[in-house]
């Protein structure tokens, strides 16, 4: 999986005046980067796929009455499933369990990345080298392998539990980065003269740190979303999942199983596997922007 | 000195702590593995005690306290003894892993090193020549490639080059036909049957070594100590790579290690499609089988390897890293 | 013009502009229509303040600007030829026996993996114009010639600290035996007396290797010390170029005369800036600051006096344990002692490193000390606990250094006020606005309505400052921990903000601790002085007694290092 977030952040600051204005300064430069933009239409395109399924998808992607193993026609543009499903009603019920999985495991990982992310960043001393070692056990643990085993422990739970695992594997790296540039802008003088100023510690954590990491946080989310809709595919080829749910992932499952590399459908291995990497590209390079938005020198332009 | 004893002792405190959560791992689940494990092996023939008694260490029956239980474990851990697997009874787990392991390492390591290498140099590359071609292709397609999933990659060279051209064999790490020895013949079938596997890995892990350094080398090519490299007229390349590159691998480096667990993770999917009899696809049967022994050790081996190469990685870094020393 | 005045002649520089094209932006004009030539050997200032484009035309002149800044017009005529028309390859190798450029923060210019003898290695490798059998003793020569031990060769540039970093870049440059040096600010980022000790370097390099230099600096009086020629740049253009002699006795450009203006030699029995005539002068004539002049407007008078509370500070230590095993614990404060009376206004001096920004920080229980006691009326400082701590933030407020840093760049001047106005008083809603707005009245930011919509980003380091200080004012405090102030703005702007602090003390009675490196702002505001040198105190008195008459030799050489115009050559 990509990784857009390795980079030292400077202490430069962006200027926005309240949070909303800022969200909407945020989408106009995101808009303005050429990576950015394909990406927020790739992402809409697939939004819009999964709120109007039930209106777009010719047939319900559960029925299973048709011709089995069907090549594409007419009357199914991408074929059928062993089973006698059509390909492309599942194509588009399936974009619904990815993007939900996604973001909900995405801003759940988010969240408690932020949490401890900032929390451990503003303390100091000792507390902060446990929770440190703490982090780094989750990170260095490789994720899938720990998913595989939780998954294999809790049996079908559908997709719920994959949400649970992947944010519990998964909100280490975001802590690592909120962390660090937590640490940077605590060094700040204006958060020592919020303290003197008599504000909490909440409130400083809250209030003055928080804001300024806005475009860092979004690019956690993007970066923790991609890597759940990769993960939730993975669990579920591998049949770890619900298989009874429809989802890009259980139609590779069904299709591996179903032996559709012999039988030469490639239309069936194609198209789910083709969505997944379009999803997660979108995603990929909306924080291409991000990253130019928190780090200006990485905005483009040309070099020497 | 001192950073080398230092990472060591993270090394080891870390070792302590994944061991500790696996043994606290099937304890936490809902339901009782041992039970149900015990049940499962039962269907092959009677189980002996001392079965019995390692499956319960291993998974946690309420005899003794949880103490003894985890003193139990970490002595089983040490000497190597994982207990019996029961969908391959009656193997014993330590032999199964033995065999799958050396597939899985020379597999991974091997184009895991081979990845970071190309990826670091194309990263820098396209970060000196940023904006022209060489930039935006090599970041692009690495993208590209980088957020296919490994199954699917894997899935789609499988079928276009394995049943549809019929240029690499479709499955396992030699043929059936072929005997196992130091041969070339041997040597050319295992290649041939690895190659797939390699060559899906490779794909998508480059794009995250490229984007990584390419990142990396912008940041540092911000750096005053470059306008003075430049002003004081140094070639290019001399800047490039003594003054740019050497710095921007630092921060690379430490994205080494735990990059690694997701190659790791990808492997385990790209073993399961082309049937490679490594780790990953030991796993992946176990969990089918409810192999809960099997399945505790192959996380533990696949942890470990991990925490062994950040270990390695993070001596490299301390090597290269002259402000380590200090 | 003669043959060999033409010779003679080594930069000439025609019509030069510079703007900065950011995509998406309007293009900003860095440097208008710039002019000037350069004999060989001469030793040339560039001064200005911030935002004047001295550092953006040093840059350019040796080709390095990088974008978005972009030479939009005129010529540089290095030696006969157009810079501007030489090739990639071409420029690199001018490099060598041609332009050198030695940059601001010696800190960062070194590659941090390579070691200093391989820094000069790959000088002599990419030109070769030493050869190999020389290299190792010409890079020992060029270390000594900037007075550092050849041991330096072996070292990292972690190793070694930022002076002589500095130095080694220097050597660095030096190394290509150019014709051409441009210096930029290259010592702005050290320590006062470090500063000193590399400029007397730089003079001293210039005359025995005989290169064309040019030195950028904010700082007038540096660069009047030590070149022949001035060029003030004001806004992009060139306000005034002339001998540094002329400059001093008879500036032409009210620009320069006003730079002038804030110039004074801390040792002088009277020193007077526009606003204010220094405070040991008007204590001895009994006159305020406004009674002298009316140039700065002035805080409105109070009549009960704020400050009732004494600070005593007594045999104050603050130890470090040693960075390394076998290395002596650090005593960043060493046996620290004395009184700020209610209403007085001390100054602590010293150069980095003295203690004085600990000491700050053990005043307003950032840091316990780790022997001692402080005293805030009847509170020991040093055993307050949270609740304690906040009350003593009330009665004592800080002052910080950096305008840019100081204020959250997402909230405005509003926010920024209402926080300890809320936090410290009963006031709430309207009224607390209404307290808000006054505290700006109170600072001199008028229209108030209008700055308090601000953003950090639209105000100027002066107005960032006075946000800063009406801040530290909304709590009502008897006393003002004001740590360098002044150091990060303009001098221009410097005058207004002092006078600030000075008549919130006379008007108001509020104490002030005015921590500084800079003498002469010392002798202006304050009427007792200690100076510290690594924790200890070494001298003590009234300012003006002290900084004319100094005893110890610390002391005398801090004031050495502050630059004196009239002490050029």
């Amino acid at each position: 999986m990509t990784s857009t977030m390795n980079v030292k952040i400077p202490a430069d600051r962006i200027a926005a005046p309240s949070p909303w204005r800022a969200f909407g300064r945020m989408v106009g430069t995101l808009w303005s980067n050429g990576k950015a933009r394909l990406g927020l239409c790739i992402l809409g395109f697939f939004v819009l796929v999964a709120v109007f399924a039930p209106l777009l998808a010719p047939y319900d992607p559960k029925e299973n009455t048709f011709e089995r193993n069907a090549d594409a026609s007419w009357a199914h543009w991408l074929g059928t499933t062993a089973a006698g499903e059509d390909v492309l009603s599942q194509l588009i019920f399936g974009a619904q369990v990815s993007l939900l999985v996604g973001f909900a495991a995405g801003i759940l990982s988010t969240i408690v990345a932020v949490l401890i992310g900032l929390s451990w960043g503003y303390m100091r001393g000792f507390a902060g080298e446990v929770i440190g070692f703490i982090v780094n056990l989750f990170l260095v643990i490789p994720g899938l392998p720990l998913m595989i085993v939780i998954a294999a422990y809790l049996q079908n739970g559908g997709i719920l539990m994959i949400i649970a695992v992947i944010v519990v594997t998964g909100w280490a790296w975001g802590a690592r980065v909120l962390r660090s540039q937590t640490q940077s802008l605590r060094g700040n003088d204006f958060v020592t003269s919020a303290q003197f100023s008599g504000d909490s510690r909440a409130r400083i954590v809250f209030r003055e740190i928080l804001p300024n990491m806005t475009s860092i946080i979004a690019g956690t989310l993007f970066g923790a979303a991609t890597a759940a809709i990769l993960a939730e595919a993975g669990l579920e080829f591998l049949g770890l999942g619900d298989s009874s749910i429809v989802s890009w992932g259980t139609m590779l499952y069904w299709a591996q199983n179903s032996n559709s590399l012999l039988t030469g459908q490639w239309l069936l291995l194609f198209a789910p596997g083709l969505c997944i990497a379009l999803l997660a590209l979108s995603l990929t390079l909306i924080n291409f922007g991000v990253d130019g938005i928190s780090n200006p020198r990485l905005r483009e332009g040309k070099g020497r | 000195m001192k950073y080398v004893l230092q990472k060591l002792g993270l090394f080891v405190l870390t070792l302590w702590a994944a061991v500790t959560l696996n043994f606290f791992l099937p304890r936490m689940m809902p339901g009782s593995p041992a039970d149900a494990a015990i049940a499962k092996l039962s269907q092959n023939g009677p189980v002996s005690d001392a079965t019995r008694a390692a499956i319960e260490a291993q998974l946690g029956v309420p005899t003794g306290s949880l103490w003894d239980q985890y003193i139990a474990y970490l002595g089983q851990v040490v000497r190597l003894d994982f207990g019996v697997s029961y969908t391959f009874y009656p193997q014993s787990v330590s032999s199964m892993v033995s065999t799958a392991l050396p597939y899985t390492i020379g597999l991974v390591g091997i184009v895991t090193i081979l990845a970071f290498v190309i990826g670091t140099l194309i990263g820098v590359a396209a970060a000196w020549r940023r904006g022209t071609w060489l930039d935006t292709l090599p970041t692009l397609t690495g993208s590209f490639l980088s957020t296919f999933p490994y199954f699917w990659t894997a899935l789609l060279l499988l079928f276009f080059f394995g049943y549809v051209l019929h240029w690499f064999p479709t499955t396992g790490a030699y043929s059936a036909t072929t005997t196992p020895g130091f041969t070339w013949d041997f040597l050319g079938d295992l290649l041939s049957h690895a190659f797939l596997p390699a060559l899906t890995i490779l794909l998508t892990s480059l794009g995250g070594w490229i984007i990584g350094m390419r990142n990396a080398m912008i940041n540092t090519l911000g750096e005053d100590y470059i306008t003075f490299g430049e002003a004081n007229g140094l070639h290019g390349r001399t800047i490039a790579l003594r003054y740019a590159a050497r710095n921007a691998i630092l921060p690379n480096l430490t994205g080494f290690g735990l990059t690694l667990g997701g190659v790791v993770g990808g492997s385990i999917l790209v073993e399961q499609v082309f049937g490679y009899p490594g780790i990953g696809y030991l796993l992946f049967n176990a969990v089918i089988g409810q192999d809960y022994p099997l399945m505790q050790a192959l996380f533990l081996m696949i942890t470990v390897s991990v925490l062994i190469a950040n270990f390695l990685v993070d001596i490299l870094y301390g090597v290269l890293d002259p402000r380590t020393r200090r | 013009m003669s043959a060999m005045e033409h010779n003679d002649i080594l930069l000439d520089v025609q019509g030069l502009s510079i703007e900065y094209a950011s995509p998406g932006q309007q293009p900003v004009q860095a440097v208008h229509d710039v002019s000037f030539t350069l004999r060989r050997g001469e030793f040339v200032g560039l001064v200005g303040e911030s935002g004047s484009g001295k550092s953006t035309l040093g840059f350019a002149l040796t080709r390095l600007q990088k974008p978005p800044a972009r030479i939009s017009g005129g010529r540089i005529l290095f030696d006969g030829r157009d810079i501007r028309e030489l090739d990639a390859e071409e420029l690199r190798r001018q490099r060598q026996g041609g332009f050198a450029m030695v940059l601001q923060s010696g800190m960062n210019a070194l590659n941090p993996v390579r070691t200093v003898g391989n820094h000069f290695r790959d000088i002599f490798a990419a030109h070769g114009h030493v050869p190999k059998e020389d290299r190792e003793a010409r890079a020992r020569e060029l270390v000594g010639k900037v007075g550092l031990k050849p041991e330096v060769l072996d070292r990292f540039p972690g190793e070694l600290s930022g002076g002589m970093r500095q130095r080694a870049s220097i050597a660095l440059a030096l190394s290509l035996e150019p014709q051409l040096m441009v210096f930029d600010e290259p010592t702005t980022a050290l320590d006062v007396l470090v500063q000193h000790a590399v400029m007397d370097t730089i003079q001293e390099l210039q005359r025995s290797e005989h290169f064309t230099a040019i030195l950028i600096s904010h700082d007038l009086g540096i660069v009047l010390e030590a070149t022949d020629r001035v060029m003030v740049m004001h806004e992009g253009r060139i306000v005034e170029d002339a001998p540094s002699r002329d400059i001093l006795h008879r500036p032409q450009d009210e620009y320069t005369r006003m730079l002038l203006s804030h110039y004074a030699d801390p040792r002088a029995e009277k020193i007077e800036i526009p606003g204010f005539i220094d405070l040991g002068t008007r204590r001895r004539e009994g006159r305020s600051r406004t009674d002298v002049t009316e140039t700065l407007p002035t805080v409105s008078q109070r009549d009960a006096r704020r400050a009732d509370a004494a600070i005593v500070v007594e045999g104050v230590s603050k130890r470090y344990p040693a960075p390394r095993r076998g290395q002596e614990p650090v005593a960043a404060v060493d046996d620290v002692s004395f009184r700020l009376q209610p209403g007085e206004a001390l100054a602590l001096v010293g150069a980095w490193g003295s203690g004085k920004s600990t000491i700050a920080k053990m005043l307003t229980g950032v840091e316990k000390p780790t022997s001692g006691t402080i005293r805030f009326g009847d509170a020991d400082v040093a055993t307050l606990k949270r609740r304690g701590l906040r009350d003593l933030r009330k009665d004592v407020q800080m002052v910080f250094q950096d305008p840019y840093a100081a204020l959250n760049p997402l909230h405005t001047v509003e926010y920024a006020l209402t926080r300890p106005v809320v936090n410290y008083t009963r006031l709430r809603g309207a009224e607390a606005r209404a307290r808000v707005l006054e505290l700006l009245e109170t600072v001199g930011l008028t229209p108030v309505e209008q700055f308090a919509a601000k953003l950090p980003h639209q105000l100027s380091g002066g107005q960032r400052q006075r946000v800063v200080i009406a801040r530290a004012l909304a709590s009502d405090p008897q006393v003002l921990i004001a740590d360098e102030p002044v150091s990060m703005l303009d001098v221009s702007l410097r005058a207004g903000v002092l006078a600030l602090l000075e008549d919130l003390r006379e008007r108001w009675g509020i104490s002030m601790l005015y921590i500084t490196h800079d003498l002469l702002s010392a002798r202006l505001v304050t009427e007792n002085i200690l100076v510290l040198n690594r924790g200890r105190v070494v001298e003590r008195g009234e300012t003006s007694q002290v900084l004319q008459h100094p005893e110890d030799p610390y002391t005398v050489e801090l004031l050495d290092a502050v630059p004196n115009p009239s002490r050029i050559r």
